[in-house]
């Protein structure tokens, strides 16, 4: 079992205790415990498969869990009250509106199982159409819309009753980079106005948008921590990345106190991980030319967060038994628009 | 607040519901127009002239009976097409078999001679028809015509007995004909109409498009939901089943009623078929049948695993509706156990009570509008219950 502490957790809104789902001889989730503070968002990000969607079904009671103990606003997913389901948005992974309604009667028609009132409802259909940038195609039937349309359509959906906590469910899929901005920028915005926010997303990229990142492989909570943390955690401290016109032995940087570890990827290639690297860069560039070395490069290394979880995954299954070393690859890339390259 | 929030949701799924039919109107006219239109065209384009048969006689040789048609008309029954008169009874039953007559007759060699011998003759009657609805009424035909003959001859045998004693004195005042068929059939139908094709099949079609109408939609209309992801955001949100039960069954009432309404104008104003009873009571009863018909409806959408299985499950519905329920053939026809299965379809009870109260201006089958409402009560309790489970989570 792995187990994180979340940032702040007073009063958490949303509690996982030892959550396990099985499926016959499949574990889909494996002991998962974690804690969400209000006003916290909290991003889910894994490999396919890995149990992202279980996770958010079990917090929304879409599925029941066979071990563990969830709650969301103190109850129990299984037993939502009224009042605690007016409290809550979701958003599923896949296309679930009817497609023969406008995208105006969609919105509509979800405000109205939540018990909005028509003078309110008018009021927040239009609110969450215009910010999903839906307003002008709200005459449109939910069929006629764009794959990109439709989720922004499903993402109003969610938000049209205000809800006090929110679970989306890969929101950003299939949308431009900049409707995805928008849309965090939005989300942003909720969450300083109080909202929890729980999502996930299949962009690795956009966990540097969230407060915490729960990093779930193959069921199993890899970690839980907020994004820098999990960099530092990543990599052990901060990475400079050395290059030099000459031969030049790594071994003799280890002995600076504010070396943590020494990557020698070639002759004259290095990566130094040190505790902080805005003052241990010119001590080590100092050390190699005292050394006899030419520094014809120096640069803070920051690896992306394909990287980054690519590592804590390697790491997380060399614990669980793999022979992965859990290094971060020197050849790693992250698309323009934050996708896994 | 919660009464104002119940409307809410109830009022949003009827309307929701009402416009995902309007936008798609051809469903709805193929459901309503289409079985009308078929049946409609049924009702008028049969022309009620019944069957008719082909028929040769074959007089052998030596018989003494004549072989001109002319003289057989007076046994020909309604029914039967007399085309020829043989002598060779091969011949015949070779135009049998290559079905260019449908039935033949084979008079005996010997009649009178029997007859006045006091021995009975057989008239033999051939056919070769493999459909059991004509087998059954070439048999009758073949019945009617022993009878016919029968009492030609008793008739020409009572003239000659009537001569005979005549010429030694005795005198008879009864006519041979009396005496060959002392009693004749005058029949009266005492139903309040003149019994028509139309008349008594538009209340029928009527009940089983109003079935066909609701199970088709509501199964369909459920089932979609919830094999897409539309169930997960109505468990997130505080919609109960009661209410989605609640607000199909108002919505699909609602255009099960403006249907019946415009068939039930068609066929009284268009078709001139009988409207004898209560008003209230010929609503009630279609009131009943939707009301059943939308639980049965709802009942298979929660156990269809698919869109697929639940339009296959509701072609099964009206598949054994048009067997079952005494549309086509009677009722009572069947089995006990076997009416059993009409009993249990909503269009079986609207069928006897439509005609009734349509066409004879009351009813003494009352009891079914109770099965009516039990069917719908405990479809709709069963439906609640399974969508209450689907509802919560997935264990």
């Amino acid at each position: 079992m792995t187990e994180a502490t979340p940032v702040q957790a007073p009063q958490p809104v949303i509690v996982l205790q030892q959550v396990g789902r099985q499926y016959a001889d499949v574990v889909a989730l494996h002991d998962v415990s974690l804690t969400v503070p209000p006003g916290s968002l909290l991003g889910i990000i894994g490999p396919s498969g890995a149990g992202k969607t279980t996770a958010v079904r079990i917090l929304t009671g879409g599925l029941q869990a066979t071990s563990g103990m969830a709650r969301v606003l103190g109850d129990d997913p299984q037993r939502f009250g009224r009042r605690t389901q007016e409290r809550i948005g979701y958003m599923p992974q896949l296309f679930s509106l009817y497609p023969d309604l406008t995208a105006g009667e969609n919105v509509d028609f979800v405000a109205s199982m939540f018990g909005m009132l028509f003078a309110r409802r008018r009021q927040r259909v239009r609110a969450v159409l215009e910010l999903v940038e839906l307003w002008p195609e709200r005459g449109r039937r939910a069929s006629d819309l764009s794959g990109g349309m439709q989720r922004r359509l499903e993402l109003a959906c969610a938000l049209v009753h205000d809800p006090a906590v929110l679970f989306l469910d890969e929101p950003t899929a299939g949308l431009d980079p900049i409707l995805r901005r928008t849309i965090w920028t939005e989300l942003h915005r909720l969450r300083d106005s109080g909202r929890t926010i729980v999502l996930t997303t299949q962009y690795v990229g956009e966990a540097e948008e969230c407060d915490a990142v729960a990093l779930i492989s193959a069921g199993r909570l890899v970690a839980l921590a907020p994004p820098e943390d999990l960099r530092r955690s990543a990599t052990g401290g901060d990475v400079l990345e050395i290059e030099t016109a000459s031969l030049v032995d790594g071994e003799t940087l280890t002995s600076l106190p504010m070396v943590r570890s020494v990557d020698q990827r070639s002759v004259r290639h290095l990566f130094v991980t040190v505790d902080d690297a805005g003052t241990a860069l010119p001590a080590v560039i100092a050390a190699i030319e005292a050394s006899g070395g030419e520094v014809t490069s120096s640069r803070e290394f920051r690896p992306s967060f394909d990287d980054i979880f690519a590592i804590l995954v390697a790491r997380h299954r060399a614990e669980l038994g793999g022979s992965e070393d859990g290094r971060y690859p020197v050849s790693s890339t992250t698309t323009a628009d934050g996708g896994a390259a | 607040m919660i009464v104002l929030k119940v409307a809410t949701r109830l009022l949003a799924i009827v309307g929701k519901e009402l416009i995902e039919v309007a936008r798609r109107p051809g469903a709805l006219f193929s459901l309503v127009l289409g079985p009308f239109l078929i049946m409609a065209l049924f009702g008028l384009g049969y022309n009620n002239s019944g069957l008719s048969f082909r028929t040769v006689i074959v007089v052998p040789p030596g018989s003494g009976l004549s072989t001109q048609a002319a003289d057989y008309q007076s046994f020909v029954a309604p029914g039967i097409t007399l085309v020829g008169v043989q002598t060779d009874v091969e011949t015949a039953r070779l135009a049998l078999r290559e079905q260019t007559v449908d039935v033949v007759i084979i008079a005996p060699t010997d009649l009178e001679a029997n007859f006045t011998a006091g021995r009975q003759s057989t008239i033999r009657v051939e056919y070769d028809i493999v459909s059991p609805v004509k087998a059954n009424y070439a048999l009758i035909l073949a019945q009617q015509l022993g009878y016919g003959v029968n009492q030609q001859i008793i008739e020409r045998a009572a003239a000659k007995g009537v001569s005979e004693a005549g010429s030694l004195g005795v005198t008879s005042a009864i006519p041979p004909a009396v005496i060959a068929a002392p009693t004749i059939a005058d029949p009266h139908n005492l139903a309040p109409i003149d019994p028509s094709l139309i008349s008594f099949f538009g209340p029928a079609v009527l009940a089983l498009i109003l079935q066909h109408l609701a199970v088709t939609l509501t199964a369909l209309s459920l089932v979609r939901e919830r094999h897409t992801g539309v169930f997960d955001v109505l468990r997130v949100s505080p919609v109960s089943a009661i209410e989605i039960v609640l607000g199909k069954v108002v919505a699909f009432a609602v255009l099960g009623g403006a249907v019946a309404a415009v068939i039930l104008g068609l066929l009284v104003s268009a078709f001139h078929v009988p409207f004898l009873g209560d008003v209230g009571l010929v609503w009630t009863t279609i009131g009943l049948v939707l009301a059943a018909s939308l639980g049965l409806g709802l009942l298979i959408s929660v156990v269809s695993d698919s869109e697929r299985q639940a339009v296959q499950l509701a072609l099964l519905i009206l598949l054994a509706s048009v067997f079952f329920s005494g549309f086509v053939i009677d009722a009572t026809q069947f089995l006990p156990a076997v009416q059993v299965v009409g009993d249990l379809l909503p269009v079986t009870h609207g069928i006897r009570l439509l005609q009734d109260l349509m066409l004879r201006g009351a009813t003494t089958e009352s009891w079914r509008l109770g099965v009516l409402l039990a069917i719908a009560l405990v479809t709709l309790a069963t439906t609640w219950l399974l969508l209450r489970r689907g509802l919560s989570a997935r264990a």
